[in-house]
């Protein structure tokens, strides 16, 4: 019991290697807490909720009059038919995602204040870009299809 | 949510039969056969098919004006119901159908006979010729279930047909008149009970989509307990002012007048009375005592300086926090229910609309007293070392406070909040580089849907309260720890007299007292926003998209240019800039503390203004700004 034991007396390791312990550990701490945030981060990131639909069908193509411009509030979008066939653009305004109102010859968003022309393109901001054309699709029936992206 | 109209005598399904003891079984269902069998009878010669039951078979049409569309009789004592009746025969059945089926073929034929194929005809399509019109194609259901979506309240229901309808004719029916179908509509969807009068002036609490719940006395109820509290209060205050001018000349200091009598006195902020310490024997100190202060020192404690912002805000959070659990026994968390479980509390619950109309303004009231806290520090200079890091901790339970205020105003998820909680999230996706990471954690989903709701309520009652807890407690510490909740000016701080915690806890419960009336006042008078539930697609018009009231100003901003610089960036420099204030301007004399305005921190008053006037500025002008 009084022999003092031999490795506690042992000459403390040198600085460099003390130093080279020291770094190692914090680094690996580190290493493990970042680690651990990215995980935390995909964790929060896991959606849940099945992505939205992108397909949807409007029906036959027929309802549809020349020259008209028609709400299609599932998507949400508008279904133009003139005499080049039909075109669709998205109604969800380009700048923070309201959906825009259908205004006799333009369109408005109530959130702020944008407006678009009928053609889809800005007249005036805060949005830059234009309204997405939407693809639109006619089937061998004689439906309407219309998809988003 | 339609539920089944107990008082509605064509469904068989609510005799109750097979529950009885065994003794009274065969009694309770001979009577209930019996009575379904006359029920059975009762409908099968009942005139007109069952209101409601969308589902029936419509006997055949025997000529082209079936006996069932004539005019509806009025009984000899009408209610405004049975004249809603008449008036809907008149004006909506053309279109809404003779059941409220709205403009179905099958009502087209029973209707209108042989002018059932006008509606294929040229004349009335949009393309007629001039001598023609346009007929209307799709009408909505008004009677059954998923009907008068956008209607909450039959105020709301009301005010829409004063407006829109007839749609040939928007405008021409009369406020009267439209009660008359409202009260017929709500009784037609099984909502107000058949045979009792509805009440226009009670219409701004009966739900639409909800059953009816009598209220016998409970608005008086309500009153009575605000008259009460307000007694109370009225009486404390006066026996507080009858024993301040009985009181014991100022002056008298502490602990050299033991034979003063024991009274309590509240001090009046400018003419401090000192009375000595209650005798320790009488009053053994319990725990809140460890929790509270046992005295503090009088010229700390000036009403004029610190104007009770701080003590204010920690009960308004309180009261949140409990009227907050008690909404808990009733919210439900999912996009479907969330707006109707509301809408249950709100006017259902027995005291439920106080209860939510505490929680909401309290939550308000807690910002501005909040805000003017923070105003109060800048413009006394109270921010200035060593109340730097307390500054930084008031700061942040400040932006606790706003984020708690936007989570919950997302938990109604209806479409009042629609459009924020759109605006709001698209914001993050705007940052650069982790913006679309930040959306992901935030909805927990590419558009917002049921993850994000169990997202904004997980943060809500859990997540934020977590760090309100700590921070609201080390900013408490931290007052103490710097030396109080103020800094005297130098001319008081040789007073040596306290205020002993019986004073404190008259003065707090008299401030508590105070506000808790001016809440209950307002949440009895303007009771907590609502909205129709949100519904995919929306059925709502647009038309007033706004923001919560204190991010008007952001709303205001966007519409100016740039959504990250201006929504994003701006805000959170106005944060940065207001919690380096006391890093880039920690001087102040000593002498210069616990004044208003003091001159050394001319540059701190003058930012405080600005922002202020700012923020007020940019929320007038989107008040102002009309929606397109």
């Amino acid at each position: 019991m009084t022999t003092p034991n031999p490795q506690l007396s042992a000459p403390p390791p040198s600085p460099s290697r003390r130093d080279f312990l020291k770094l190692a550990t914090r680094g690996l701490l580190y290493f493990s807490g970042l680690l651990g945030l990215g995980g935390l981060l995909r964790y929060l990131n896991y959606q849940p909720d099945p992505p939205p639909p992108a397909r949807f069908e409007a029906g036959l193509a027929t309802d549809y009059a020349l020259n008209s411009r028609t709400l299609l509030p599932a998507v949400p979008a508008a279904l133009i038919r003139d005499s080049k066939g039909f075109r669709a653009f998205s109604l969800v305004c380009s700048h923070l995602g309201c959906t825009v109102e259908i205004k006799s010859d333009n369109y408005a968003c109530p959130c702020h204040g944008s407006r678009y022309d009928l053609a889809g393109q800005v007249i005036k901001g805060p949005a830059s870009i234009p309204l997405t054309p939407l693809r639109v699709e006619l089937t061998q029936d004689g439906k309407i299809v219309v998809y988003k992206e | 949510m339609t539920r089944p109209d107990p008082n509605d005598p064509l469904k068989p399904d609510i005799i109750p039969s097979m529950s009885f003891p065994t003794r009274r079984r065969l009694l309770a269902l001979s009577l209930g056969c019996g009575l379904w069998l006359l029920l059975v009878a009762l409908a099968a010669f009942y005139p007109r098919p069952a209101q409601g039951a969308g589902d029936e078979p419509t006997p055949e049409p025997t000529s082209w004006v079936a006996p069932d569309l004539y005019k509806p009789v009025i009984p000899d004592d009408p209610l405004l119901a049975d004249l809603g009746a008449v008036k809907y025969w008149g004006v909506c059945m053309a279109c809404h159908g003779d059941r409220g089926q709205g403009l179905t073929d099958e009502w087209r034929e029973r209707g209108f006979g042989e002018d059932m194929n006008c509606w294929q005809s040229r004349c009335h399509s949009y393309n007629h010729p001039s001598e023609g019109f346009q007929l209307v194609r799709v009408v909505p259901p008004a009677v059954g279930s998923n009907t008068l979506r956008r209607f909450t309240t039959a105020a709301e229901l009301q005010a829409y047909l004063v407006v829109k309808m007839p749609w040939w004719n928007p405008n021409s029916l009369t406020p009267a008149e439209a009660w008359q179908l409202t009260a017929f509509l709500l009784r037609e969807n099984g909502v107000y009970p058949r045979g009792l009068e509805f009440q226009p002036q009670k219409a701004a609490a009966i739900p639409v989509h909800l059953p009816y719940r009598a209220q016998t006395g409970e608005r008086l109820t309500q009153w009575l307990f605000f008259a009460t509290l307000s007694l109370a209060t009225g009486l404390l205050l006066l026996s507080l002012a009858r024993l301040r001018r009985s009181s014991i000349p100022s002056g008298v200091a502490a602990g050299n007048a033991p034979d003063a009598p024991p009274v309590s006195v509240v001090e009046p902020a400018m003419q401090p009375v000192q009375k000595p310490l209650p005798p320790i024997v009488h009053h053994r100190p319990n725990f809140l005592h460890h929790l509270h202060p046992p005295t503090i020192p009088f010229p700390q404690a000036r009403w004029r300086y610190t104007l009770g912002m701080g003590g204010l805000a920690v009960f308004l959070t309180l009261l949140v926090g409990v009227t907050g659990a008690l909404e808990m026994f009733f919210y439900i968390p999912t996009p479907a229910q969330a707006g109707s479980s509301i809408q249950e509390i709100s006017f259902l619950a027995p005291f439920g609309g106080l209860v939510r109309g505490l929680h909401f303004w309290g939550a308000q009231a807690l910002v501005i007293v909040s805000g003017l806290h923070l105003l109060r520090i800048l413009f006394t200079g109270a921010y200035a070392p060593p109340r730097r890091f307390n500054f930084l901790l008031g700061l942040a339970l400040f932006v606790l406070a706003l984020l708690f205020d936007f989570t919950g105003y997302v938990l109604r998820w209806d479409e009042g909040i629609r459009w924020a909680l759109m605006v709001g999230t698209n914001l993050l996706k705007t940052v650069p580089l982790i913006g679309a990471q930040l959306y992901g954690v935030v909805i927990g989903g590419v558009k917002p849907g049921l993850a994000t709701l169990t997202r904004f309520y997980a943060w809500h009652i859990f997540g934020l309260t977590l760090f309100l807890a700590v921070i609201l407690v080390w900013h408490l510490f931290r007052v103490r720890r710097d030396g109080g909740i103020s800094a005297p000016p130098p001319e008081l701080r040789r007073d040596p007299r306290r205020i002993t915690r019986y004073d404190l806890a008259q003065r707090e419960g008299l401030a508590m007292l105070l506000a808790s009336l001016a809440l209950i006042a307002v949440s009895l008078l303007w009771p907590a926003p609502l909205a129709a539930p949100i519904q995919e697609p929306p059925v709502t018009v647009l038309g007033e998209v706004r923001a919560p009231w204190f991010f008007l100003w952001i709303q205001q901003l966007l519409r100016y240019g740039d959504a990250f610089w201006l929504g994003v960036a701006l805000p959170l420099g106005v944060l940065v800039l207001l919690a380096a204030l006391p890093y880039l301007f920690p001087r102040l004399p000593d002498q210069q503390r616990g004044r208003w305005f003091p001159p050394a921190g001319r540059a701190v008053q003058i930012i405080g203004v600005l922002l202020a006037l700012g923020w007020l500025a940019l929320t007038l002008l989107e008040l102002a700004t009309k929606t397109p």
